[in-house]
């Protein structure tokens, strides 16, 4: 997995309109007036938004001259979503390895406590 | 037994998980800030920490060396941002390095310790971040949350995922 391509996507996706655009077309393809229609912005600003995303290659844009509708891709967010599971295994199992730890430490000091007693 | 809960948040770049480890607070807050005991738990399955250095202060540097079971060494990189003893740990540790070895993400670590019982639970809230300015603002409070539109794209992706497999 390209890290470069995974900060473009992450950046992409760091901004709520762009975040907006994308939960709107997971609903299905749309044009760039229907996704301008529910935020106060100027189609040039959405259009802006597109471009953001076009170059995450989160979103590819018809070639129908009129319509050009956007549809949204899937394999980035893909790409997001295992490298969260990545980080989620380090620390699931760093916890294991501290659950281990944390009882071999408290076992030596009951030990310690016992020889002590003696 | 110590038990788990673990899943991603709605966002893709978000993770929260807690567990319950059967050791009490003040145990659990030397595990995780002193370096000796850090480095003996700290990375996945089968890896040792030949350098384990933590700066424990805000603005203090975190830099564990990780030797994996084919002996590469990775660094894992970060800083500490907030640290109230015994109960929350605020670090940021440093995500995709760019050709020249900048990194070009981080992500802001949020650990609390709760104690009950002589147990302590341990909650883990990741949330990738872009730039420092952002980790700024997220440490002050000023994370701006994902919105509930991302709930629906989590769960296309979900939907989607599950058709590929």
């Amino acid at each position: 997995m390209a890290t470069d391509h995974l900060s473009i996507t992450f950046t992409a996706l760091a901004d709520p309109t762009r975040r907006a655009i994308l939960a709107r077309l997971a609903q299905g393809e749309a044009t760039v007036n229907e996704l301008a229609a529910p935020f106060a912005l100027s189609l040039p600003a959405v259009s802006k938004h597109l471009k953001v995303l076009q170059r995450a290659n989160l979103i590819t844009q018809g070639r129908r001259a009129q319509w050009r509708p956007c549809h949204l891709e899937v394999a980035p967010l893909k790409d997001v979503a295992d490298w969260v599971e990545h980080y989620r295994r380090f620390w699931e199992q760093s916890f294991d390895l501290l659950d281990t730890y944390l009882r071999e430490l408290q076992d030596n000091d009951k030990d310690a406590e016992k020889k002590n007693g003696q | 037994m110590a038990s788990s809960t673990g899943h991603t948040n709605a966002a893709p770049r978000e993770l929260v998980f807690s567990r319950i480890f059967d050791a009490p607070r003040a145990l659990m807050w030397t595990a995780w800030t002193d370096p000796a005991h850090v480095a003996r738990w700290w990375g996945p399955n089968g890896v040792t920490n030949p350098v384990c250095a933590l700066d424990l202060r805000p603005g203090g540097a975190i830099r564990v060396d990780m030797r994996g079971t084919d002996g590469s060494v990775s660094s894992m990189t970060g800083v500490f941002h907030d640290i109230v003893e015994p109960e929350r740990l605020v670090f940021t540790t440093n995500a995709f390095a760019d050709s020249e070895g900048h990194p070009q993400l981080a992500v802001l670590n949020t650990v609390t310790f709760a104690e009950h019982d002589g147990k302590t639970t341990v909650t883990l809230h990741a949330v990738i971040v872009t730039s420092s300015p952002v980790v700024a603002a997220s440490v002050a409070g000023m994370e701006e949350g994902w919105t509930q539109s991302l709930d629906r794209l989590a769960d296309y992706l979900g939907y989607v995922q599950g058709e590929e497999r």
